[in-house]
């Protein structure tokens, strides 16, 4: 991996170091939600921070993650130089770029309409160029992934292309359908009006536009962990995938079925009828079935890997595992996170059972859970992973970045399991300051204080981190095995070519999309209009006279 | 056909068939149930006939088209829309044509638009567009106060954006508050209701706090500048609009918010933003 690696180890370093601000900025925000004294106690300050940590955690280090982590499996499946690196190190100038200039106007109080961007609010236009470069930048690797896959492809016909290389294509894929929405409402409705070259905002089509993005993005987001869960977990277990054509039918499932659902984060708006509110909600459930695939799966590979250890019995097998590994333990603790997230996420996209918690700290608390939970921890294990093949130095602890794996999971679960307590108590997200002298927000005082100290262990855990990667990479050089992929229990000689491919799968998505979200958006064009005023959060006054 | 050698429409490949089959067998589903099933069924009242069940999970409903019966006049609150139209014309009022129009404003709001009355609003420093819109709405009818609306008439639109203008450049009135929530004059902590109501509101009663359209946290367009404000005034204009005297706030935020505070807390919201701020009286 000699001509990658520097690539892949930047974009990592620029995803971690992001991070670790980050969510030092979440534990404030807890603890400025909390009745204990906060610093700097200002809503204007709580709403530039939530923007900040949003756009970061969202934007930022996910799509640097996922860069760098396929430019590293680009080449090291694929056994070859990554094609189209001078591409790859412009997208890297360009995603950068945007990224600090999204950063540096929210830090300028000039953007505090959070990630999600929330039209009619509108920001300064630093701000969505910015995060414009990053995402519409992020397209280049998208090409790239593509580009490397099907040029493998070409030069070894009738090969299957290793799993590792399909999955995160796919990843690519989906990043390119989920992005978009969100660049859409970008060039059409906010960086004109922020320009001043338009008057008026569409509210209800922007945030239609965004909930295309919105779902699928967190699929993005996950798609890592997965990846990892099937090419890197049965190597560090010391056993094999149990199935390789699962693997292929699971990324294929969550390319097809993660887009177009995104309405299910409108269920309480009422620009879009039922009918569509209930098609998308449908079509939500079924990323239960890759989810329910993934986990027998993984438990298959896992059992095997275990039972060959010596693991006895019908549980034996589970112990048997080297859980001293942070890939193993990571993807452990993950499944547990899964497990508890994914329940709470069939309360979400359900079309009646959304009204209780709709806009409640439940939705917070439950997309930390299976993002900062789930996703993020895996996040860390793959760092670990691939840390010694980038850096060609050994991890400098393994025990250290177990330890650190476990404050993160019992840190989310302190923080989280409250937050979704007091959502379901009635707590509102978006919300700066509670006044605990009121009767119905003193009840969830405790609930919040226990939050804060999960925060405060989260904090811990990614200082940890951070110093188990600087002193990994500080240290002393020496050989270290190449990245190897797991094999699987039959490793497949040819597969069909819809399972070596997207064409298929992206015209499928294509329909879906049309029947989905075709209606919903044309009617913004045919039937009415929603255009309102913006209200532009970066101004203070214009004329005001004691300035 | 070219197309059938394309992967996606090869037919007789199993995984194709499969997919194809699959999306369009779940599509039927989830249309059948969507927009037959649960259009149909109505919360309240009978189920619909299958033709208005698929309007309305569309998002179309009858009561869309042309009302059958009379309906009351449409009543806006005011003539002013933000739009980019409305904002040019008033940042090309021009503070000096401003002085001559200002002059009949003297005997109620004070030499230099500072108040003595608590019956009339301190001008000084106030936001153009804020006087603007009160302008066009006395001259519409939107607002009423005795002699203001006719004095509001012979202006032209021009001549208020020259006597906003003329205002908002004054630095002797109303300023907006500082970040400090301790202004209030107590220590940080020891917070009064009415400054927990002007910085956090109450939102166990939806009650957004006033720093988030009338500064500091943030200033809605044709949200005034309060500090320094007459007392009284401010709390005679509460109480306005929460009996719904007064009508012309956009979007009746101003009506809804005032119509859940006490009068008590009218009064202390009043002299907390009556107060003067360090060096800056509101009165001379």
């Amino acid at each position: 991996m000699q001509h990658s690696r520097r690539l892949a180890l930047l974009h990592f370093w620029v995803a971690f170091g992001l991070f670790l601000p980050a969510v030092v900025e979440g534990a404030w925000q807890m603890l400025m939600r909390s009745p204990l004294p906060a610093p700097l106690r200002y809503p204007s300050m709580y709403y530039a921070s939530v923007t900040l940590h949003g756009t970061v955690m969202a934007y930022v280090v996910t799509t640097f993650f996922a860069m760098g982590f396929g430019y590293a499996i680009a080449e090291t499946s694929l056994g070859r130089p990554l094609r189209g690196s001078v591409a790859a190190w412009i997208c890297f100038v360009i995603c950068i770029t945007g990224s600090v200039m999204a950063v540096a106007t929210i830090l300028a109080g000039k953007a505090s309409v959070l990630y999600t961007f929330y039209p009619p609010l509108l920001a300064s236009a630093w701000y969505y160029l910015g995060v414009f470069l990053l995402i519409g930048g992020s397209m280049i690797w998208v090409v790239v992934m593509n580009v490397n896959m099907i040029g493998w492809k070409r030069d070894n016909p009738g090969r299957p292309v290793p799993l590792a290389m399909f999955a995160i294509t796919a990843t690519a894929d989906l990043w390119a359908w989920a992005a978009s929405g969100v660049l859409l409402e970008l060039i059409c409705i906010l960086i004109p009006r922020a320009f001043g070259w338009s008057d008026l905002i569409d509210a209800a089509l922007g945030r239609t536009l965004f909930s295309v993005t919105l779902h699928a993005i967190v699929y993005f987001w996950l798609m890592p962990a997965y990846i990892a869960l099937y090419t890197l977990l049965p190597q560090a277990t010391g056993g094999r995938l149990y199935s390789d054509t699962m693997a292929r039918l699971t990324f294929i499932m969550f390319l097809t079925f993660s887009v177009p659902v995104g309405l299910h984060h409108l269920l309480m708006d009422p620009e879009h009828g039922s009918g569509f509110k209930f098609l998308q909600s449908f079509l939500t459930f079924l990323v239960v079935l890759p989810t329910l695939v993934t986990v027998l799966s993984i438990s298959a590979s896992a059992e095997i890997a275990g039972r060959h250890r010596g693991g006895r019995g019908l549980l034996g097998w589970i112990p048997a595992l080297p859980w001293r590994e942070p890939m193993v333990l990571a993807s452990g603790l993950m499944l547990v996170m899964l497990g508890l997230g994914g329940f709470g996420g069939i309360i979400n996209m359900s079309y009646a059972m959304n009204s209780m918690i709709h806009n409640t700290s439940w939705v917070t608390a439950h997309f930390h859970l299976i993002f900062g939970g789930a996703t993020v921890i895996m996040y860390f294990a793959i760092a670990y992973e691939m840390w010694p093949r980038l850096t060609g130095k050994p991890l400098s602890s393994k025990r250290l970045a177990c330890w650190q794996l476990w404050l993160w999971f019992w840190g989310m679960l302190i923080t989280t399991i409250p937050w979704h307590i007091a959502g379901l108590m009635g707590q509102p997200r978006r919300v700066a300051i509670f006044d605990y002298s009121m009767p119905f927000v003193a009840r969830m005082a405790s609930l919040v204080i226990i939050s804060v100290i999960g925060g405060l262990v989260l904090v811990a855990s990614a200082i940890l981190m951070v110093a188990v990667l600087v002193r990994s990479h500080l240290g002393e050089s020496s050989l270290t095995e190449p990245l190897r992929y797991a094999l699987a229990v039959n490793p497949p000689r040819e597969v069909p070519s819809s399972l070596n491919g997207f064409a298929l799968w992206n015209t499928i998505l294509l329909v879906l999309m049309l029947v989905a979200y075709g209606y919903p958006i044309a009617q913004f064009f045919l039937l009415k209009s929603h255009s309102v005023p913006a209200i532009e959060v970066t101004r203070r006054s214009i004329f005001n006279g004691t300035q | 056909m070219a197309a059938r050698r394309i992967e996606p429409f090869r037919l007789h490949n199993p995984w194709v068939k499969i997919g194809w089959l699959s999306t369009t067998g779940l599509l039927a589903i989830a249309l059948v149930l969507g927009f037959v099933l649960l259009g149909r069924e109505q919360q309240n009242g009978p189920p619909v006939s299958p033709w208005r069940g698929i309007c309305s999970a569309l998002g179309i409903s009858p009561d869309v088209g042309p009302a059958s019966e009379p309906q009351p006049p449409l009543r806006t609150p005011t003539r002013i829309a933000w739009t980019r139209a409305t904002l040019a014309q008033i940042a090309e009022g021009s503070g000096k044509q401003g002085i001559f129009v200002a002059m009949n404003c003297t005997a109620c709001h004070g030499e230099r638009g500072v108040s003595s009355s608590g019956l009339y609003p301190t001008l000084a420093g106030m936001d153009a567009a804020v006087i603007y819109k009160q302008l066009d709405d006395f001259r519409a009818g939107k607002r009423w106060w005795g002699a203001m609306n006719g004095i509001a008439q012979a202006l032209s639109p021009e001549a208020s954006a020259d006597v906003a203008a003329y205002f908002a450049r004054r630095t002797d009135g109303l300023v907006s508050v500082g970040n400090e929530r301790s202004q209030g004059g107590d220590p940080p902590g020891q917070d009064t209701p009415a400054v927990r109501l002007a910085f956090d509101g109450d939102p166990s009663r939806g009650i957004p706090p006033c720093a988030a359209c009338h500064g500091p946290a943030n200033i809605k367009l044709g949200a005034p500048p309060l500090k320094g404000q007459r007392s009284a005034y401010i709390e005679r204009q509460l109480a306005a609009f929460a009996q719904g005297m007064r009508q012309n706030d956009i979007d009746e935020g101003m009506r809804t918010i005032a119509s859940q505070l006490t009068p008590l807390e009218m009064r202390s919201l009043a002299e907390f933003y009556a107060a003067p701020l360090d060096a800056k009286p509101a009165e001379q």
